[in-house]
């Protein structure tokens, strides 16, 4: 006989249903909250970053000074902080030291590929002129970079 | 380190999404054990060889 606790999907690790999913799929409930949190917290924050960059690139005349130019920063910087918490907030609760690994060794990648693209621009604008890159968009690079490790993560552990 | 996890599983027709179900881990973990990708910790070892009624020393097998 069934646990039932399996059966209604309440378990500790549970079966996708309800989720609108196709593929059958068991996930933790840590790895359903980093899911919301990321959906509902990291993505609208780089969503208002995206609109900041947005609007300090199309209307420069408007640059804010001063006190607000400080906001503007800090919710500029506020995506990558709420990244970080969500990853670390993760790492604590999730008990599967297997996906803990894949995250860690996603975090790995984006980081090593953020710090050899950012190093390897600025010395080409230091020797050789390229034009100048906008140090706000580091966080961008780190997170589409994670996101390719943790589908090639996903694909190589299918 | 080379498992009998997969022929295990075989005998009893569970998936390896029903393994991860009862074993509280992603269907990811278990076919990574399965194909020697990653080793369990010694509880994860001991939680599989309590489930399938045996020891950790019939599931798994040191190479060295």
């Amino acid at each position: 006989m069934k646990n039932p606790l399996e059966v209604h999907g309440v378990g500790p690790y549970r079966e996708g249903q309800g989720k609108g999913m196709k593929e059958r799929r068991v996930s933790s409930p840590a790895n359903y909250r980093f899911e919301d949190r990321f959906l509902f917290v990291v993505v609208p924050l780089f969503m208002l970053d995206a609109a900041l960059g947005f609007f300090g690139f199309h209307y420069h005349h408007l640059q804010p000074v001063g006190a607000l130019a400080i906001v503007c920063a800090v919710l500029q910087s506020l995506p990558i902080v709420a990244c970080i918490v969500v990853f670390g907030l993760y790492l604590g609760e999730e008990k599967d030291e297997f996906q803990k690994g894949i995250l860690v060794q996603s975090m790995l990648w984006s980081t090593g590929a953020t710090l050899a693209v950012t190093t390897f621009w600025g010395s080409m604008e230091k020797y050789s002129q390229a034009p100048r890159m906008d140090v706000a968009l580091v966080q961008f690079v780190f997170c589409i970079v994670y996101i390719v490790a943790l589908a090639v993560n996903g694909w190589r552990y299918r | 380190m080379k498992n009998r996890l997969k022929v295990l599983r075989a005998e009893r027709d569970w998936s390896q999404a029903d393994l991860a179900v009862k074993l509280e881990v992603s269907r990811q973990s278990v076919n990574a054990i399965e194909t020697g990708k990653f080793d369990p910790s010694l509880p994860l070892a001991f939680k599989l060889a309590r489930l399938f009624g045996t020891t950790i020393e019939e599931i798994f097998t040191d190479e060295a």
